[in-house]
């Protein structure tokens, strides 16, 4: 297991690698001035040429590349271009808001689609079988910008049950704090909601027919252990697969739903620091993006190994 | 008339200001014009009242601003509701667009502007009626021509730190400007302009006469707060927030907000509210929608299409402030198919202004006569006919000038306001004259980047343009801007590459004009040149909309962004 660790974060790091170059080789792309940008379009040219001097922005590429490796290791990106601050400063305090969201939504979302994968497995072909899958293609396929706009003005401005943004006032303690967040974490569960049921309801009805759970049954355990045991365990391993690649998602892709809910998330932030090109904000932005895709997707590997002894065998064997 | 007190003024001024009086008495100028030009110029407001009291006359309003909605609308700039006598204490919540920039002298943004005025005072501020007034300068007065302007600073101003405000700030606060190049105040004064060597006088020396030297000093000209002497280019807000207003930064966060404390030791007196936040948006959607949901108690800007539920609500008083806020559709001059003047005339006859107005702004714009003078505008002459649409003088127009088929693509933004919908209607209104255009929506970076005035080739300026597209202009109070950089020869801006002799000749003309008469002579030909040229369409100036929680009163708003918070208090 150790060894299936150690190789899955030597991947890691040339993934990383690979990330930086084509995050570096992006945000080249497009010609631009940032001292320009940032002194206004009637400053005189001196002052501008002293700005990207003083910014790096007119080194060579070659160096600017190796400044974004350095900064990568050890993640010092130096100050944002647009808001004169430590790009570390912006992104922790983003990364902290999208880890609250992103951690309620999925706190509402897992328990109650896996129930409902669950539920309509055991009731293969019924009504509520057909109700949970078709209510779940139904709301995975609406976007989470339709659903956050529809829930905030029904939820939020009719009838004012619930607060129509997600940023609590000042001073907010912890459960002001998740009432603030109920209404785009509702959003999240609407997205994810039929995602993860349907998955689970496939795995579920996959290990329902298996060999080792009809032997379980016959062995006489009771419907509870044979599910806990048995069934869940198998049938739960691409469910915790699809969670771990969704959780980078939700971290970075939320930009619509945190700018209709004015949640200074981590999309808000790409996407700010994207309009304004600000690049080493937009740079660290997306590289933190991909380590948080990295991690959790290790994280779900990880449980899946645990979850499954031979995928476990597997990998120390490889 | 009273003529012993007429008399009796006349004799208290110099010869400018006298020029000013003698053509209100003559009924040259409008009771409006008269006390926004005499603003301008220096009379103090008892002076203006005595003249108007002294003639006898009550030939129109003294307010700028004017509106109705479904909501309790008030003329913004006007202090209906008592303001100083509400109740004290409480903090007002605002929905504000994020800021690009929060240094005072490189700000270019709504956002920027709007944090900065509540810490850093101008020489000349906002007045009660949406006129300019007496800010860090109590009074001001030119010298004969209008080339030197003495500000008289007011007494007893302290910055936050507790050090006295002197004219050494405002000197070298001009200087910053200057080297910056501010747009406003380029070519207008240099580096030294300012003698500090009385701190309690600020003498501008100009490169030239300039009658309308205060609005490039005021709330108008929003890159020119008065910031310490210390305060290096580049400095920005949360950096450096040592004012002189009435509210003091405790908190910015650049991604969520800021909140402000009342100043206590303010020379203008003490605020109401003790304290203001100032919550930021991406989207002005989100900022109506938190101002419906209760989440906000102000909005700094939202527009008529998806502001409809602000509009219509009792609960929500609307602060509409005429503007000069407009949209130009640029067409080049020295090259492609808009070259001849026919050609441009014939696409600006095919615009129907007045359903553009209804459509797009439900009534809430005045119509534009493809200049950049605005009808509030000083000097404003409405003797230039206003063109209307007429296809059949398009087609005429296009036909003369041995053009047909006429096919052009329309560039312009994909997501800024109404701009979109505009260029719908024109694609319609042209299609009715036989021109085909072909709409390209284009995001910002590409449409100002690479059609509006690409950086290259450098010289002229905006000489990579496109043929033609349409582009946004915020508020100015004069149309110095629009003029020098949009039309004038090798204008920073002039993206239709026009270049007229005698437009050249007017602006100068207007620039240098002091007197009513000069002033409304000059102001007539740039009208008449530009109505006759159209190197850009011109078919509205919308009013800027913003409001406040009818929880709230004496709010008051300028149509650059910056709301004034000083007077106000909860009902």
């Amino acid at each position: 297991m150790t060894r299936y660790v150690l190789r899955r974060l030597a991947l890691s790091v040339v993934t990383l690698f690979l990330l930086v170059t084509i995050v570096f080789l992006i945000v080249n792309v497009f010609p631009d001035d940032p001292g320009r940008r940032i002194a206004g379009p009637f400053a005189p040219q001196e002052t501008v040429d002293l700005l990207n001097e003083r910014l790096g922005a007119d080194d060579p590429l070659p160096v600017q590349y190796g400044r974004l490796l350095r900064s990568t290791v050890t993640f010092d990106f130096g100050d944002s271009f647009q808001f004169s601050r430590p790009v570390g400063d912006l992104l922790w305090a983003a990364l902290l808001r999208s880890a609250k969201l992103v951690a309620l939504g999925l706190f509402l979302t897992i328990p109650i689609s896996i129930a409902a994968g669950v539920f309509a497995a055991r009731r293969r072909n019924t009504s509520a079988d057909r109700s949970v899958v078709t209510l779940g293609l139904a709301s995975s396929s609406i976007p989470d910008f339709v659903s956050g706009v529809t829930l905030q003005y029904i939820i939020g401005v009719k009838l004012g049950l619930l607060p129509v943004l997600a940023v609590p006032p000042r001073g907010a303690g912890p459960l002001e704090e998740l009432e603030y967040l109920l209404l785009p974490a509702f959003a999240i569960v609407v997205v994810y909601f039929g995602y993860i049921a349907r998955m689970t309801r496939a795995g579920t009805i996959q290990a329902l027919d298996a060999d080792y759970t009809r032997t379980a049954v016959m062995k006489g355990l009771s419907t509870r252990r044979v599910l806990s045991r048995h069934v869940l365990r198998n049938a739960l391993q691409p469910t915790v697969s699809v969670i771990g690649t969704s959780v980078g998602y939700l971290f970075g892709g939320l930009v619509a739903l945190e700018l209709i809910f004015n949640y200074p998330g981590l999309g808000s932030l790409i996407y700010t620091a994207a309009s304004r090109k600000d690049i080493p904000l937009l740079s660290a932005a997306v590289i933190l993006v991909g380590i948080i895709y990295m991690v959790f997707t290790l994280i779900a590997d990880l449980i899946i190994a645990w979850m499954n002894p031979r995928a476990r065998l597997e990998a120390a064997g490889s | 008339m009273d003529f012993r007190v007429f008399d009796r003024a006349r004799r208290q001024v110099g010869p400018l200001q006298l020029d000013l009086v003698e053509s209100y008495a003559q009924g040259k100028v409008s009771r409006r014009e008269f006390v926004r030009r005499g603003t301008v110029i220096g009379l103090s407001l008892p002076f203006i009242s005595a003249i108007i009291s002294a003639c006898g006359s009550d030939d129109g309003g003294t307010s700028g601003t004017t509106g109705t909605g479904g909501g309790d609308t008030t003329a913004a700039g006007t202090d209906t509701t008592a303001a100083g006598s509400g109740t004290a204490g409480g903090t007002i919540k605002i929905a504000a667009q994020k800021p690009v920039s929060v240094d005072p002298v490189a700000m270019q943004d709504l956002g920027g502007y709007g944090l900065v005025a509540q810490v850093f005072e101008f020489l000349v501020t906002l007045g009660e009626n949406g006129e300019i007034a007496p800010g860090l300068a109590a009074s001001w007065e030119p010298n004969e021509d209008g080339s030197v302007w003495t500000f008289n600073l007011q007494p007893d101003v302290k910055w936050q730190d507790g050090t006295d405000f002197t004219s050494e700030a405002v000197a070298a606060t001009m200087d910053r400007l200057v080297e910056a190049g501010q747009s406003g105040l380029k070519g207008v004064i240099t580096a030294g302009a300012v003698d500090s060597s009385d701190p309690t006088k600020a003498v501008f020396t100009l490169t030239g006469p300039n009658g309308n030297f205060p609005y490039l000093v005021s709330v108008f000209n929003a890159q020119t707060p008065i910031t310490p002497v210390d305060y290096a280019i580049g400095t920005t807000l949360d950096q450096n927030s040592n004012g002189t207003g009435p509210w003091k930064l405790v908190d910015y966060n650049p991604s969520t907000g800021a909140r402000f404390e009342r100043n206590d030791t303010w020379w203008g007196g003490q605020t109401l509210l003790d304290s203001t936040e100032f919550q930021f948006f991406d989207e002005i959607g989100t900022m109506v929608t938190a101002m419906q949901g209760g989440a906000v108690d102000a909005i700094v800007q939202f527009q008529v299409i998806g502001g409809d539920a602000l509009l219509n609500s009792p609960d929500f008083t609307v602060l509409e402030v005429e503007s000069s806020t407009h949209r130009q559709i640029w067409m080049r001059c020295d090259t492609g198919q808009f070259a001849d003047k026919a050609v441009r005339q014939a696409l600006a006859f095919t615009f129907d202004r007045e359903q553009m107005v209804e459509t797009l702004f439900r009534g809430r714009a005045s119509v534009g006569n493809d200049h950049v003078i605005a009808p509030f505008m000083e000097g404003y002459d409405d003797t230039v006919p206003q063109r209307e649409k007429d296809i059949e003088k398009a087609k005429q127009l296009l036909a003369d000038a041995g053009v047909t088929n006429l096919t052009a693509t329309l560039h312009a933004t994909a997501a800024f306001q109404e701009i979109p919908e505009l260029a719908q209607l024109i694609k319609s209104g042209a299609e009715e004259a036989g021109i085909n255009l072909e709409i390209a929506l284009e995001s910002l970076d590409t449409f100002y980047g690479a059609q509006w005035c690409p950086a290259e080739p450098p010289d002229p300026p905006c000489s990579g343009a496109a043929e033609l597209g349409i582009v946004d202009y915020g508020h100015r109070p004069t149309p110095d801007v629009f003029l020098n950089a949009a039309l004038f020869t090798n204008g920073v801006w002039n993206s239709s590459q026009y270049s007229s002799p005698e437009l050249d000749a007017a602006f100068k003309e207007y620039q240098a004009a002091v007197g009513v008469d000069a002033h409304q002579a000059a102001n007539k030909k740039i009208e008449t040149i530009l109505n006759e040229d159209v190197p850009v369409g011109l078919p509205y100036f919308y009013n800027y909309l913003s409001g406040n929680s009818t929880n709230f009163q004496g709010v008051r708003v300028s149509a650059l962004g910056q709301m004034f918070l000083e007077k106000a208090s909860q009902v």
